[in-house]
């Protein structure tokens, strides 16, 4: 997109649409209401006071706390640049855009993912090789399933699900089967009647569906898992509201958009593209943070389940770790901690950002079977116990 | 009715005890010039919902409160229809032989309509004050159901036919920031946010609002609590928690802060179990910075 050029206004209605362009190109919803809304504002002010002018200008332009954090630099920027116009016409500078096109060989797609995995069939797999029902597939670590296993196990999380991905609000809604009587159209339905009541007529509570924030770790500790789980996840979005997802390492990376538009494999070879530390070492803690600055105010709310898929493995500070554990943990409906390692029957959350965690988890699951993920799914339809890690 | 000039809604404010700094005033002055909604974010006990009640006052008009609450609906917020008299009106009807059209137009009219308070607000004779409160708690279903009144000042109802305001109401709209409101709602209104005041602004509040307090320990407790908004606590304490503090401790008779007294009445300023210890933890530390000597004797 080409930048505005600032050319210099003789009028001062003018230099206000100028300065409501230059805030719309800096990403202020500034629309055809709000310049008039602008200009009408200045004609309500006292004359000649330059900090009236500022301030009333700020009211009626900025809409969120953000934008008010920024008006008063970029108001000062603006008229420094259109002063400048007066003398020569400004070159803006483009910001550099960080595109790297060349496209490296990915060494880890999904599917060659599993086949690598397939060679080094572990002690269960050699158990369970020859028959898969569900039973035994419920307990199988998910590294180890096959190919056919996997869509197997596709379809029963499906089923599930769907099965959980309903929750009731409190607002009603018009229905004929619950007992909650909707008195207006019962009203309306027994008119005919001359007001005699013969029919009833009921309303339901409408469905809410949750809204998911995953946050995938894909050091070189958690790469497999993270894909593996990112893909279970897509696998059922349509049970859900929304699912925006993040993967980090060493810095956080917003992915939804490339996983909403792409088909999963080809997302995820585009995501390790872009993400140059993928499978490094991490620093939870900042990422986490970061996402709490940059995200947080908007994804998070009592609606929102939080899923962390991480070992814990923090190089980090951990009041950095704790402090962006804390702002989630408050902001969203329920914190889920997914950790593979714990799936091993000794495992005690010891790494240090396991530990600084914890208070801030509701739910620390392996979800490395079916088994545990079943009870991680049922647990997001229950209500925040307060205070109490559960561990499934 | 006419709207008043900045300098008189400085001074409309100053007069109702509200120390606001020049944007405050500002956005008041604009929100009733433009006729537009206001919406006030900020953190919890800065007075956002005080500023309502002072335009009220000052405009000397009346303040139409609604209280969001997740759940909230049409029925609670703009109208419903009085169903026990509708219901008794048609028993009384029964014996006469009448017209069904008429009938119905009889029973969904004006005298069995319950205004609900954002109806009550345009329907209002004089231009009320409406205060929305919380509105970041109420379901965003709800935010649909404000939309239309917030820019076009009418409600509709199906029975009737469109409502449109016989004077335009002043609306506030305030949120905690608990979700984030939808770009429409933030669109139709002008945005104010206040954060926790400065030094100077808060012991100019505390000296209005609490005119008995000594001038010594006005500034002491408002330079504590600037310190104590530093920490991280789970609730941080508003003004009103300062005015709180302000008023017990001059009601006690005192002109400095110690440490035991601090201790004791830290109850007022802060309400969450966990903040108390950490601060009482702290709090040679918070009362040094705050330049408190403690006395013996």
């Amino acid at each position: 997109m080409q930048p505005n050029p600032i050319e210099i206004q003789t009028t001062l209605s003018g230099n206000i649409v100028l300065l409501c362009r230059f805030l719309r190109g800096k990403g202020f919803p500034v629309g055809a209401s709000e310049e008039s809304d602008a200009l009408l504002a200045l004609t309500h002010l006292p004359i000649g006071n330059e900090r009236y002018f500022q301030k009333a200008l700020k009211a009626v332009l900025t809409k969120n706390q953000y934008q008010q954090s920024l008006f008063d630099e970029l108001y000062l920027e603006f008229w420094k640049q259109l002063s400048k116009a007066g003398d020569s016409k400004i070159k803006q500078v483009q910001e550099p855009k960080n595109q790297q096109s060349g496209r490296r060989e990915k060494e880890a797609r999904f599917e060659s993912l599993k086949d690598w995995l397939n060679l080094n069939p572990t002690e269960e797999e050699k158990q369970v090789a020859s028959f898969s029902d569900i039973e035994v597939l419920a307990k199988k670590d998910f590294v180890d399933l096959s190919k056919e296993e996997m869509q197997l196990m596709m379809r029963l999380l499906q089923k599930m699900a769907r099965r959980m991905a309903h929750q009731k609000s409190r607002l009603k809604k018009y229905s004929k089967k619950h007992r909650q009587l909707d008195l207006r159209r019962t009203m309306r339905c027994n008119m005919r009647h001359g007001g005699e009541l013969q029919h009833f007529v009921f309303s339901q509570q409408k469905e809410k569906k949750l809204k998911l924030v995953l946050l995938c770790d894909v050091s070189r500790s958690m790469d497999l898992y993270s894909r593996f789980f990112v893909h279970l996840i897509y696998a059922f979005q349509n049970a859900y509201d929304k699912i925006e997802t993040f993967v980090f390492s060493t810095a956080l990376h917003r992915v939804s958009e490339l996983l909403d538009n792409n088909e999963f494999e080809k997302a995820f070879d585009m995501i390790s593209d872009r993400v140059p530390q993928w499978s490094g070492g991490t620093t939870i803690g900042s990422c986490l943070y970061d996402f709490t600055n940059e995200y947080g105010y908007g994804m998070l709310d009592k609606k929102t389940l939080v899923l962390i898929l991480s070992d814990g493995w923090d190089t980090g500070a951990p009041e950095v770790l704790k402090e962006a554990m804390q702002a989630i943990y408050k902001k969203s409906k329920k914190v889920f901690w997914l950790n593979p390692l714990a799936g091993s029957p000794d495992f005690s959350p010891d790494a240090l950002g396991m530990k600084t965690a914890l208070p801030y988890i509701d739910v620390l699951a392996s979800a490395h079977n079916l088994e545990s993920l079943k009870q991680v799914l049922y647990q997001f339809r229950q209500k925040r116990k307060l205070r109490n890690t559960s561990l499934v | 009715m006419k709207t008043p000039e900045l300098q008189q809604i400085q001074k409309m404010l100053q007069e109702q005890g509200y120390i606001g700094d020049d944007t405050i005033a500002m956005s008041i002055f604009l929100a009733m010039k433009l006729e537009k909604p206001l919406l006030i974010e900020g953190p919890a006990g800065v007075g956002k919902t005080e500023i309502s009640k002072v335009m009220a006052k000052a405009l000397d008009t009346d303040l139409i409160r609604l209280q969001c609450y997740e759940g909230l609906d049409s029925t609670h917020a703009l109208y419903e229809w009085n169903y026990q008299h509708q219901l008794l009106y048609l028993k009384m009807q029964e014996q006469r032989v009448q017209d069904l059209k008429a009938l119905e137009e009889t029973i969904f009219s004006d005298k069995f309509l319950l205004k609900r308070p954002v109806l009550q607000a345009i329907t209002h004779p004089k231009n009320a004050v409406l205060l929305i409160d919380e509105v970041d708690r109420a379901d965003e279903e709800f935010e649909s159901f404000l939309l239309e009144v917030l820019s076009d000042w009418q409600v509709s109802i199906p029975e009737i036919g469109t409502i449109k305001a016989t004077s335009k109401p002043q609306i506030i709209l305030t949120g905690n920031r608990t979700r984030e409101l939808s770009e429409a709602l933030r669109r139709r209104c002008l945005y104010l946010w206040i954060d926790y005041p400065s030094f100077e602004k808060e012991l100019a509040i505390v000296q209005t609002r609490v005119p008995e307090v000594d001038i010594k320990l006005g500034r002491e407790i408002c330079a504590f609590m600037k310190e104590l908004r530093q920490m991280k606590l789970e609730k941080t304490p508003g003004i009103s928690e300062t005015i709180d503090w302000a008023r017990a401790l001059a009601s006690l008779h005192l002109t400095h802060l110690d440490k035991q007294l601090v201790e004791d009445t830290l109850g007022v300023v802060l309400k969450d179990w966990q903040d108390l210890r950490h601060t009482q933890d702290a709090l040679s530390e918070l009362l040094d910075k705050t330049g408190v000597t403690s006395r013996i004797g």
